[in-house]
């Protein structure tokens, strides 16, 4: 089993990502995270909605009602500018920070 | 679908009320759902679909705090407690004096409660330092 809480510090720039491509629910989302892992990463639905609200107060996200579905109104998550900035520095800080861990765990057998 | 909805109730129940918490109740019962009904389109039967729609939902710890539920803050009691134990000391003291002088005023024995009944402030005194 990988270790989540490394990937803890990462979900906001990762569910970014996600939103930056398509406006996307949250279940779509955890679903997408599970797909692209091959669910070797599974998000919990808890920690979703807090990254949702915590996204959402540093106004990173919007959301609005889109489509009814089976159980009720969808909310849509869309990306603000400031989002995609802050995924832009996001992206920047783990390429330094990925070429420094790789300095010390690479190499070795 | 019942289920869910009781689950989710009891999930947040220790949230105070506010418009926030209503919407979001309102959005992880959506995608619950939406959840539920994708695994029984898998083929799960409807109550191992919302039994494992439960599980995988997690612990809501993080989202209590994202929801600004305030944690229980320890109030610092150790200046009344010194407060206290002074004031407690004295009285007690006090009165052996009291009875020291007025019943066997040719032997003086107060000092030696005095003595036991000193630790008392004193304890509180270090713990009162410590929590500073």
């Amino acid at each position: 089993m990988i270790r989540s809480d490394i990937i803890r510090g990462h979900l906001d720039a990762i569910i970014l990502r996600l939103i930056l491509e398509k406006d996307r629910y949250g279940y779509e989302i955890s679903k997408e995270i599970s797909l692209r892992t091959d669910d070797r990463y599974q998000i919990k639905e808890a920690t979703l909605y807090a990254v949702f609200q915590r996204l959402e107060k540093k106004e990173l996200i919007e959301s609005y009602f889109g489509s009814v579905s089976r159980g009720g109104k969808r909310k849509y998550y869309r990306i603000t500018t400031l989002g995609k900035a802050y995924l832009k520095e996001s992206i920047e800080e783990w390429k330094v920070t990925k070429n420094i861990i790789d300095l010390f765990m690479e190499g070795l057998d | 679908m019942k289920q869910l909805k009781v689950h989710v109730d009891e999930l947040f129940k220790e949230i105070s009320d506010s418009e926030q918490k209503t919407a979001i109740m309102e959005e992880v019962l959506e995608n619950l759902e939406e959840k539920v009904w994708d695994l029984m389109e898998q083929g799960k039967a409807e109550e191992d679909a919302i039994n494992k729609a439960i599980v995988e939902f997690g612990d809501i710890l993080d989202l209590k705090n994202e929801l600004g539920v305030k944690r229980p803050v320890k109030k610092n009691m150790t200046k009344l407690n010194l407060g206290f134990s002074l004031w407690g000391s004295v009285i007690t003291i006090a009165l052996f004096v009291f009875m020291n002088f007025y019943y066997t005023p040719d032997v003086i024995w107060f000092v030696y409660p005095t003595f036991a009944v000193l630790w008392w402030p004193l304890a509180m005194y270090f713990i009162w330092k410590r929590a500073n």
